[in-house]
């Protein structure tokens, strides 16, 4: 092997060397001026302009499939398309992190840091084609989150969940890292090019090639809370800040299922029928935990925990197809336009959630909503929009995602998955009416004295425009990604 | 244009609407908004030609290439007078909730216009996902409607009325799914286009319930089935009624109710030829006991507006069966009595609003000898019950006589037993026109403190259009039928070859 590094490889990879600046920036500030903070504000732009940076790079090099670094990173399509997703779900988080009450203030480019650090390990994970790569994205990404979590100005709740994450965190990653050795073991490779040919062949005869694979699966339904793997999502979600919380939501699952995906389009499922019998099997009772313990839940982001762990199962449904297609890109892009408009949704509930709550500590529960309408009309009708987008209803972009998915799906004669999907989205919409029901239909005074939270409001009302109407200019981006992906 | 103009032009009166500073402004402009809307609809019958099933005013753009997803409007006879029922009932709703939508003005009339919107869409969208799009899009405006505007269980209503119908159309989406899938199989590119969906010819089974057909059959049919909504599928509209404001209730029963049996026209009928006539007994049979059920259950209602909502369960009934025997007089039937309910219910709707704001009560009980008191609503009040127990020179009876008429030649039984809710019907109206009108003064009525007023100009205006179309309709059914007569004739003719084409093209 030889480690020479040329300018391509340095290209290539310059969006993580961006942001890796990027997140340096503050700190040495910070340092600079004697430990003490610069304005939030300023941070804040530099983050946003690392952010900005970083896709800018990841648009003008990345996407045409090169490798670097010896077939250890690639920058395809997936990469590019789920990058974009996550670097702005990231800055979304960023902006709410800005002014939510549990993050601003001190320690804020400490918290910058640590966010950006997270950001350059998804981006890694993403562009990884190596199993091991993907281990080392994935732990970056989560070492920087538990340390996220447990830094909020909230004393119990947060730590606590910090430390749940952590301990079912490293449980996930052990038992991923298990089964990369089993392949390693198995078929004497962790680079997913190279198993790409014979991964259907290993997956039909080797049991303890198979028996990697599940492990590895396993791993990432940790990951993106398929039930019944799940348990830790609704109490860190709630424990979490909220601007974490959205972050967690959005771009830590957005590339958890891009990573996900790379390893189904290796075709496992093509090799094993019982493997995808029990992801089928995982995505029913998904979908159906999440809808159904959602329904009972008082707290706001608990209920949008659930309600993420059902958006999951609608995921492995068009993951599903993905992994039994020919052809996958199809399916693929199906999922990945999902990711996005989940995420812009998730971004803009999640940041109404942030924008009510008062102190760190606060928690807010659905009745808090009674009488927001009358005081905030507009956002109010912002925060209607996500709800019915995320219940699918026409013509927002949920109902649009909904259907590209379970177009995929049908197409590839999973039917029966998909009659379970839409019947699931018949109970979600209940508990997505209910906060509307508070707002609009119950006399109350929802307390927004406090809400001065400008940057937010923008993010909110920016995010509900992109809901509502990009699902009807949805055609030529998903055609767009679909062709990236080939 | 003249399609898309009438189907998006309510959303621009809604943007307006929200837009608007001065608050007092908001009604008399919805009010103009809606006169010019029903002007806009009367310009389709100067070019509307009633010789041709062909689909007219065309419009058709690519939407969404990769799943052959068409922007695509057209009208034809079958959707000619639902159109005209939609704008020309707007006014008058408007007109209706001068007084009784007091809070949330401009909200009101926001919601009622994108309801508009989605309604006239669902009417005249000619592809699978445009028409999903607007079907499932009027529930959210309905939803806002009875759950903001409505009485004190107006939010178990609402949520009732909107996952029962939602479950059922979601079971549709895959369904339209599936049959793109099956145009990409016949033609070599996924389109969802209706022209396309009709051309397929989909493998039956008659023995086998799991034969293709059958389950897309009845996919579409469950979700049609609740909208109209067919006995034992009906439990959401008396709540929905009950607890929707007096303008709610008369767009869900004049219009609303309308788009599922619409949709058995358009979709089912001529979609599943072979499904819907092998399977035409069950939607017959329930239709009968939606007839029979509906009356009996509206006779023993202590509350005026429950049994004008049950009272529309049986008429919905009829409805079904005309379309369901798919014979000339059944279907024409059918659609005309679309109409005559759009006309009474959404008139009788009007009136019990009208009395409501007066006494805050709807207990039949409670009134009695109103007749002497408000001669003038009575007079209007007994001519719309006349419509709506189909007497003669009313339209309820050209409607009723044509598929009784239609039923009698497919099956003599059942027309047997739907003679009977005629009956019933007559039953149910005078007895409770008796009970409220004649009779000894109820406690409500007596009441010194509370002198009744009768009509104001205001409750005028908005009642003699009403009574007015009753009486064409009941005296000139020709003028009304020949607009539909061609689309209808084709229907029948080729049930199990249809095939529109559009006017102009080859």
């Amino acid at each position: 092997m030889n480690f020479t590094v040329d300018m391509g490889d340095l290209l290539l990879t310059s969006p993580l060397i961006a942001l890796f600046i990027a997140s340096l920036i503050p700190l040495t500030i910070k340092v600079l001026k004697g430990n003490i903070e610069q304005k939030p504000i300023a941070t804040l732009t530099q983050a946003l302009l690392g952010i900005i940076a970083a896709a800018g790079l990841l648009v003008s090099f990345g996407g045409e499939g090169n490798t670097a670094f010896n077939s250890v990173l690639v920058f395809d399509g997936i990469t590019l398309w789920t990058g974009l997703i996550a670097l702005a779900a990231g800055a979304g988080a960023l902006i709410l992190m800005f002014e939510n009450p549990a993050t601003r203030g001190t320690q804020f480019s400490e918290l910058i840091f640590l966010t950006l650090s997270s950001i350059l390990g998804m981006l890694i994970l993403i562009s990884a084609l190596d199993l091991l790569m993907i281990f080392i994205g994935l732990e970056m990404m989560s070492l920087s989150l538990y340390l996220m979590i447990g830094m909020s100005h909230e004393q119990r709740l947060s730590k606590e969940s910090a430390f749940k994450y952590f301990v079912l965190g490293s449980f996930a990653s052990a038992i991923f890292l298990f089964g990369i050795s089993f392949i390693f073991g198995s078929s004497g490779q962790t680079n997913i090019l190279q198993l790409l040919e014979s991964t259907v062949q290993l997956a039909q005869g080797n049991q303890l090639f198979l028996f990697g694979i599940v492990l590895v699966t396993v791993g990432f339904c940790f990951k993106v809370s398929i039930a019944p793997f799940h348990a830790w999502t609704p109490d860190v979600y709630q424990g979490a800040p909220t601007p974490h919380t959205a972050f967690m939501a959005t771009a830590v699952k957005v590339v958890s299922f891009a990573a996900f995906l790379r390893i189904i389009a290796m075709k496992p499922l093509v090799g094993s029928e019982s493997l995808f019998d029990i992801l089928q099997w995982l995505a029913v009772i998904t979908m159906l935990v999440g809808n159904t313990a959602a329904i009972l839940q008082n707290n706001l982001k608990r209920m949008l925990a659930y309600s993420s762990i059902a958006h999951s199962g609608y995921l492995l449904v068009g993951l599903l197809a993905a992994g039994i297609s020919n052809n996958g890109s199809f399916a693929a892009s199906g999922v990945i336009f999902y990711l996005f408009a989940y995420s812009l949704m998730t971004i803009g509930s999640f940041a109404l959630v942030s924008m009510m709550e008062k102190t760190e500590d606060h928690s807010l529960d659905v009745d808090d909503l009674a009488g927001f309408a009358k005081r905030r009309p507009a956002l109010a009708l912002c925060f209607s929009i996500f709800m019915l987008s995320l219940a699918g209803m026409p013509p927002s972009i949920g109902f649009f995602s909904k259907f590209y998915l379970f177009n995929a799906a049908i197409g590839e004669g999973l039917i029966w998955l998909a009659v379970w999907g839409v019947l699931n989205s018949v109970i979600s919409v209940y508990y997505y009416l209910r906060p509307i029901v508070v707002m609009y239909m119950r006399e109350g005074d929802a307390d927004v004295s406090h809400a001065g939270h400008f940057a937010t409001a923008i993010t909110i009302i920016v995010t509900a425009a992109l809901t509502l109407l990009l699902g009807v200019v949805s055609g030529p981006l998903l055609a767009l990604v679909e062709a990236s992906l080939v | 244009m003249i399609l898309s103009t009438l189907v998006f032009l309510p959303v621009l009166f809604a943007l307006i609407l929200a837009l608007w500073p001065q608050k007092n402004m908001i009604r008399p402009m919805a009010l103009v908004f809606s006169l010019i809307h029903f002007a806009v609809g009367l310009i389709v019958f100067q070019d509307f030609d009633t010789s041709t099933a062909q689909l007219q005013f065309v419009e058709k753009h690519m939407w969404i290439e990769k799943f052959g997803i068409q922007y695509f409007l057209a009208m034809d006879g079958i959707s000619f007078w639902l159109v005209q029922l939609t704008t020309f009932l707007a006014p008058l709703i408007i007109l209706a909730s001068w007084n009784s939508i007091s809070e949330k003005v401009r909200g009101f009339h926001i919601c009622f216009f994108i309801l508009q919107s989605a309604m006239l869409g669902s009417f005249l969208a000619f592809d699978a996902i445009l028409f999903y799009v607007f079907w499932e899009l009027s529930l959210i405006p309905m939803y806002f409607i009875v759950g903001i505007w409505g009485g004190s269980r107006r939010i178990y209503a609402t949520l009732k009325f909107f996952i029962y119908t939602m479950a059922g159309s979601v079971l549709m989406l895959v369904a339209i799914i599936y049959m793109m899938y099956l145009t990409q199989q016949a033609f070599g590119q996924m389109s969802s286009n209706l022209l396309d969906f009709y051309k397929l010819s989909i493998p039956f089974i008659g023995s086998d319930f799991f034969s293709m057909q059958t389950l897309l059959f009845f996919a579409f049919a469950l979700a049609f089935a609740i909208k109209v909504p067919l006995f034992p599928l009906h439990t959401w509209l008396p709540d929905a009624h009950v607890e929707a404001p007096t303008p709610g209730s008369v767009v869900l029963a004049g219009v609303m109710l309308k788009m599922g049996t619409f949709c058995y026209m358009r979709w089912v009928l001529p979609l599943f030829p072979e499904a819907s006539e092998y399977w035409a007994w069950i939607f017959i049979m329930l239709g009968v006991i939606g007839i029979i059920y509906g009356a009996l259950v509206a006779m023993v209602q202590p509350d005026i507006k429950k049994l004008v909502a049950y009272s529309s369960v049986s008429h919905m009934g009829y409805i079904i069966i005309g379309l369901f025997v798919m014979n000339h007089q059944g279907l024409q039937g059918g659609l005309y009595q679309m109409l005559n309910h759009g006309i009474s219910t959404g008139a009788l709707f009007i009136l019990i609003g009208m009395i409501y704001e007066r006494t805050h009560s709807r207990e039949i009980s409670q009134y009695g000898g109103l007749a002497s008191v408000l001669p003038n609503f009575t007079i209007f009040f007994f001519i719309i019950t006349l419509s709506s127990i189909a007497v003669p020179l009313t339209n309820g009876f050209v409607g009723e006589f044509l598929i009784l008429l239609g039923v009698y030649k497919a099956s003599p039984w059942a027309a047997g037993f739907a003679v009977t809710g005629v009956v019933l019907g007559a039953a149910y109206m005078l007895w409770m026109f008796k009970r409220v009108f004649y009779g000894e003064k109820g406690p409500l009525v007596a009441d010194e403190k509370h002198p009744l007023i009768d009509l104001n100009v205001r409750e005028f205006v908005i009642l003699v259009p009403f009574v007015i179309m009753v009486f064409v309709m009941g005296i000139f059914p020709n003028h009304f039928l020949k607009y539909s007569e061609a689309s209808i004739d084709y229907l029948v003719k080729n049930k199990s070859s249809y095939q529109l084409t559009i006017k102009g093209e080859q």
